[in-house]
C-alpha cells in the first residue's frame, strides 16, 4: 500500500538500536513553536543554517523517560507549497530519513487557518502529534474544544498545551514514545483518516487516477520519498519543485499530458484555478472538522477593547504609529548604546591598566609583547569591548519587540514608503534593528521572499547609522558643534539610503514584490524566553563572528606594528589629506574603524591627547563633519561585512563594500569641498 | 447596475440586497465582504489562497495603512496585511453600505 512510506521503515532499525527519537517541530509562525522547542531543549540548542540554504536550522536535544530526543524546530510556515524557502526545506526535511515523528503545533486561538498545514502536513504520512497551544486564552474566551473527538477524527493524539507555562509540553513526548514504541516491530501504517481530509469527487477521482499511474509505471518517482498522494496532489497544484522533480523521471511525459489535462478539466468544471479549488476544499474540510469539535459556551462582555486591541490601534495610527516608530528606533539606540558605552569603558580601562603593569614587567617595546598583548589579548579585548557589549543588550532588544509582535506594525506603517526603495514593508524590520548593530541586523534580513529582496534589505541596512557610528557621530560632531549638525549628517545619511536603494531597484533583475504579512495580537512578552533567546544568539556570535573578529583585530595590530603606519598614510594621505581635507594620520584611524567603527573616534581622542591639544582644535569643525560623514558611510564593520557573505556571497558583500566606500569618498570629498568653498565665501 | 435602473425609473423595495464587485482597496472598513476573485501572480495567488483568501470566502478590511499604503484584512479571525498593489487585484462582493475612499 502507499500508506507505507519507505523511510519508515529505515527509522525503525534507528530506534531498534539506540533509543533515539528524531522530532521536527511544525507549525504556523507565531504559535508557540519556539516556546515549546525551549521548554523542550533549553540551553542544549544550536543554530545553524539548512545545508546550502540561508535558512535558519535550529537543533536542539534532551534525555527523557530513557531516550535520547533529537528535536529540529522548523520555520514557521503557512503551508507546503513553494511560496518560500522555508516551506521547501520543511518538506523536504520531514519525508527525509531524519524525521521520526512531527509535532505540529497549533495555536487553538487561531485554528481554521493552523489546520490548513495540518492538513498538508498529514499527506505527508509521517506520524504526528498534534499539539494544541494556548488553550489558556482560549479558555478564557469561553471556547471549549473537544479533544476526545478530534483524536477520534485525526487517530492521531491531540493533546492541549500552555507553551508559555510548560503544561502539556512533556507529555507531548510521552505520546512520542508510544507512538514509535507501536511500531517497533511492525511497519509503520499512517491511519486512514479519508473521511476527513478527502477532497469533492470530481478531484478525488483524478488524484485516484494519478496515485496509480504513479504507483503502476513509475516506481521511481518513489525515490523521492514523498507519498503518491501527495505527489499528486502537488502535481495538481502545479507545483514547480515537485514538477521538476518529475520531470527527471524517464518516459514521465504522459503522466505529465494527463496532470494538464486533469487540471484544465477541473478549472472548467469548477470555473475557478486549480489552486484556488483546492484550497477552498481544505478549508471546507476544516470548518466541517472544526464544527465538531468547538463548543463556544458563551459569549461574554466583548464589548471592552482589550489592551492588546488598543495599543494594535495606536501603534499602526497615521500619526501617533510614527511617532512610536521614532521612539522605538531611539529606544533600541539608546539602550544599546548606553549599556555598550558603559561596559565598554570599564572594560577598556581595565584593559590599559593590565597594559601599563605588563608594559612595565616586560618593556614596552619587546615584540613578544606587542604581538601577543597588544595583538592577541588587545584583538580580543577589543572585540569584546567593542562589539560584544553592544551586540548582547541589542539581541535583548529585538528578542523584546519580536516576542510582543511590534515590528509587522512598523512593516505596516512604512510599506508604502519602502516601496521607493524597490521594497516591501518587511525590509523596515532589519533596518530597524540595524539603528543597534548591523551585524544581526544584517542576518535578519533572510526573513524576506525573494533573493532580490534580500539583497536589496541587506545593502540597505548596512547603511544605517548603528549604535557605535552614531557613539562618533554625537562624540564628536554633537559634542562639538551642536545637535543640528547631528541631524544634518543624519540627513545626508537618509539621502544616501535613498538613492542607493533606487539605483538598486533600477539596475537589480525583478520587480518589487507586494507585501502578505500575518499581523498577529500583541501579546506580554515571557521574559524567560527572551533571556534564552538573547544568551542562545549571542553564543552564536561569541562562537562564529567573534573569532574571525579577534583574528582581522590581531593581523592588523601586527601590521600596524611594523611601522607600516607612515607608508601607509603616505599611501592614503591623497585621498584623506588632499580630497576630503583632514589630516593624514587620520587614513589610520579609519583602517581601525573597520574593526569596530568608534575606534575611530578613540584613536583621534587617543592621538590628539598625546599631542597635548584638544580634538577640536586638532580638527577644524569641516573636518569632523567630514570625519564623521566618512565614518558613518565608508564600510560596514568587519564582522557585518562576514555576515552579509554568508547571508548572499563574497562577491555581493565585496560589491556593497566597494559600494559604499566609493559613496562615502564621493560624498565626503564634495561636502568638505562645498563647506570649504561656502567658508572661502564668507 | 442599479445605478442604471434608477435613472429608468424603476423603483426597489429598500430590503432588496444589491451587491457591488469592488477591489478590496475600493470597499468599506468593517464590513464582511465574499472575495470573487484573485488576480494576482501565479506565487501570491497561491500564498493568497493558502491562507484563506481564495473565491468564496469571507474576509473584513479592518484598516487602510496611511498614504495609501497597505491594508490590514481579517481572514479566518487572523489578522492579515496586504499591499495597496496586491489588495487592487482582489474582487470582492460587497453589500450596499460600501463606500468609495
Amino acid at each position: 500500500m502507499s500508506c507505507h512510506t519507505p523511510n519508515n521503515s529505515h527509522k525503525k532499525n534507528d530506534c531498534d538500536s539506540e533509543a533515539i527519537i528524531n522530532i521536527a517541530l511544525a507549525g504556523n509562525p507565531n504559535v508557540g513553536k519556539s516556546v515549546i522547542f525551549n521548554q523542550l531543549t533549553g540551553l542544549s540548542q544550536t543554530i545553524g543554517n539548512w545545508p546550502g540554504k540561508t535558512v535558519e536550522k535550529l537543533e536542539g536535544h534532551l534525555d527523557f523517560l530513557g531516550y535520547h530526543f533529537n528535536i529540529v524546530d522548523l520555520p514557521g510556515i503557512y503551508s507546503l507549497s513553494t511560496y518560500s524557502l522555508e516551506e521547501i526545506v520543511s518538506r523536504e526535511y520531514i519525508v527525509s530519513e531524519n524525521v521520526d515523528l512531527i509535532i505540529n503545533v497549533i495555536d487553538a486561538t487561531n485554528l481554521e487557518r493552523n489546520l490548513f498545514l495540518t492538513f498538508q502536513l498529514l499527506e505527508l504520512k509521517v506520524p504526528m502529534i498534534l499539539a494544541i497551544n494556548q488553550m489558556d486564552i482560549l479558555r478564557k474566551r469561553n471556547i471549549e474544544l473537544d479533544f476526545d473527538e478530534l483524536e477520534n477524527l485525526f487517530k492521531l493524539p491531540v493533546l492541549p498545551v500552555v507553551a508559555v507555562h510548560g503544561i502539556g509540553v512533556h507529555e507531548l513526548l510521552e505520546r512520542a514514545i508510544e507512538i514509535i514504541e507501536s511500531y517497533k516491530d511492525i511497519d509503520y501504517k499512517f491511519p486512514d483518516i479519508t473521511d476527513i481530509s478527502s477532497f469533492g469527487k470530481e478531484i478525488e477521482t483524478k488524484l485516484q487516477i494519478l496515485i496509480s499511474e504513479i504507483n503502476d509505471n513509475y516506481p521511481h518517482v518513489m525515490d523521492y520519498k514523498y507519498p503518491a498522494r501527495f505527489l499528486a496532489i502537488k502535481m495538481l497544484e502545479k507545483d514547480e519543485e515537485i514538477l521538476n522533480l518529475i520531470n527527471n523521471i524517464e518516459n514521465v511525459e504522459p503522466l505529465l499530458a494527463k496532470t494538464t489535462q486533469f487540471i484544465t478539466d477541473l478549472e472548467d468544471y469548477h470555473g475557478e484555478d486549480i489552486n484556488s479549488i483546492i484550497s477552498s476544499e481544505i478549508y471546507n474540510n476544516i470548518n466541517q472538522l472544526v464544527e465538531k469539535v468547538i463548543t463556544i459556551k458563551k459569549k461574554k462582555e466583548m464589548k471592552r477593547r482589550s489592551f492588546a486591541d488598543k495599543m494594535d490601534h495606536l501603534t499602526t495610527h497615521s500619526f501617533w504609529g510614527y511617532i512610536i516608530l521614532f521612539l522605538v528606533i531611539f529606544g533600541i539606540y539608546s539602550f544599546t548604546s548606553a549599556i555598550g558605552n558603559f561596559l565598554g569603558t570599564i572594560i577598556d580601562d581595565v584593559f590599559s591598566l593590565w597594559t601599563e603593569s605588563i608594559y612595565l614587567s616586560f618593556g614596552e617595546e619587546n615584540l613578544l609583547v606587542k604581538i601577543l598583548w597588544d595583538g592577541g589579548v588587545g584583538g580580543f579585548i577589543g572585540a569584546v569591548a567593542g562589539v560584544l557589549v553592544y551586540v548582547i543588550p541589542f539581541f535583548f532588544t529585538i528578542e523584546i519587540l519580536q516576542d510582543s509582535g511590534y515590528l509587522p506594525r512598523a512593516a505596516f506603517l512604512m510599506d508604502k514608503i519602502m516601496h521607493v526603495l524597490g521594497v516591501h514593508g518587511k525590509t523596515i524590520i532589519p533596518m530597524i534593528l540595524g539603528f543597534g548593530c548591523n551585524v544581526p541586523a544584517c542576518a535578519g534580513c533572510r526573513i524576506m521572499e525573494t533573493k532580490r529582496e534580500k539583497k536589496i534589505s541587506i545593502a540597505l541596512t548596512s547603511l544605517i547609522p548603528c549604535a557605535a557610528v552614531m557613539t562618533v557621530v554625537f562624540g564628536l560632531v554633537g559634542r562639538y558643534l551642536g545637535l543640528g549638525w547631528v541631524l544634518l549628517l543624519f540627513l545626508i545619511n537618509l539621502l544616501v539610503i535613498l538613492i542607493v536603494g533606487r539605483i538598486l531597484n533600477k539596475t537589480m533583475p525583478g520587480t518589487c514584490t507586494e507585501l502578505i504579512m500575518e499581523m498577529h495580537e500583541y501579546r506580554k512578552p515571557n521574559y524567560k524566553v527572551i533571556f534564552k533567546q538573547t544568551w542562545l544568539r549571542s553564543k552564536e556570535f561569541i562562537f562564529k563572528a567573534l573569532p574571525i573578529i579577534i583574528l582581522f583585530g590581531i593581523s592588523l595590530e601586527i601590521i600596524l606594528m611594523f611601522n607600516v603606519l607612515e607608508p601607509i598614510n603616505a599611501i592614503l594621505s591623497p585621498i584623506t589629506f588632499f580630497w576630503l581635507g583632514l589630516p593624514a594620520i587620520t587614513g589610520v584611524f579609519l583602517i581601525y574603524g573597520i574593526i569596530r567603527k568608534e575606534l575611530t573616534l578613540v584613536l583621534l581622542a587617543l592621538f590628539a591627547e598625546n599631542l597635548g591639544i584638544a580634538i577640536n582644535i586638532f580638527l577644524s569643525p569641516i573636518q569632523m563633519i567630514t570625519f564623521s560623514l566618512v565614518t558613518m558611510l565608508y564600510i560596514p564593520c568587519f564582522a557585518t561585512i562576514i555576515v552579509i557573505a554568508k547571508q548572499t556571497s563574497w562577491k555581493y558583500a565585496l560589491q556593497i563594500t566597494l559600494l559604499e566606500i566609493s559613496l562615502a569618498l564621493l560624498i565626503g570629498g564634495i561636502v568638505n569641498f562645498s563647506f570649504v568653498f561656502i567658508a572661502g565665501i564668507l | 447596475m442599479s445605478a442604471m435602473r434608477a435613472n429608468h425609473g424603476h423603483r426597489r423595495s429598500k430590503a432588496e440586497p444589491v451587491s457591488l464587485i469592488k477591489c478590496l482597496t475600493e470597499c468599506g472598513r468593517g464590513e464582511d465582504v465574499e472575495v470573487v476573485s484573485v488576480n494576482a501572480g501565479f506565487n501570491a495567488r497561491r500564498r493568497l489562497y493558502n491562507l484563506g483568501i481564495y473565491p468564496g470566502s469571507v474576509i473584513r478590511k479592518k484598516k487602510d495603512a496611511p498614504f495609501r499604503g497597505p491594508l490590514q484584512i481579517i481572514v479566518k479571525g487572523t489578522n492579515i496585511v496586504l499591499g495597496r498593489g496586491l489588495a487592487s487585484k482582489i474582487y470582492v462582493r460587497c453589500g450596499e453600505s460600501c463606500t468609495f475612499d
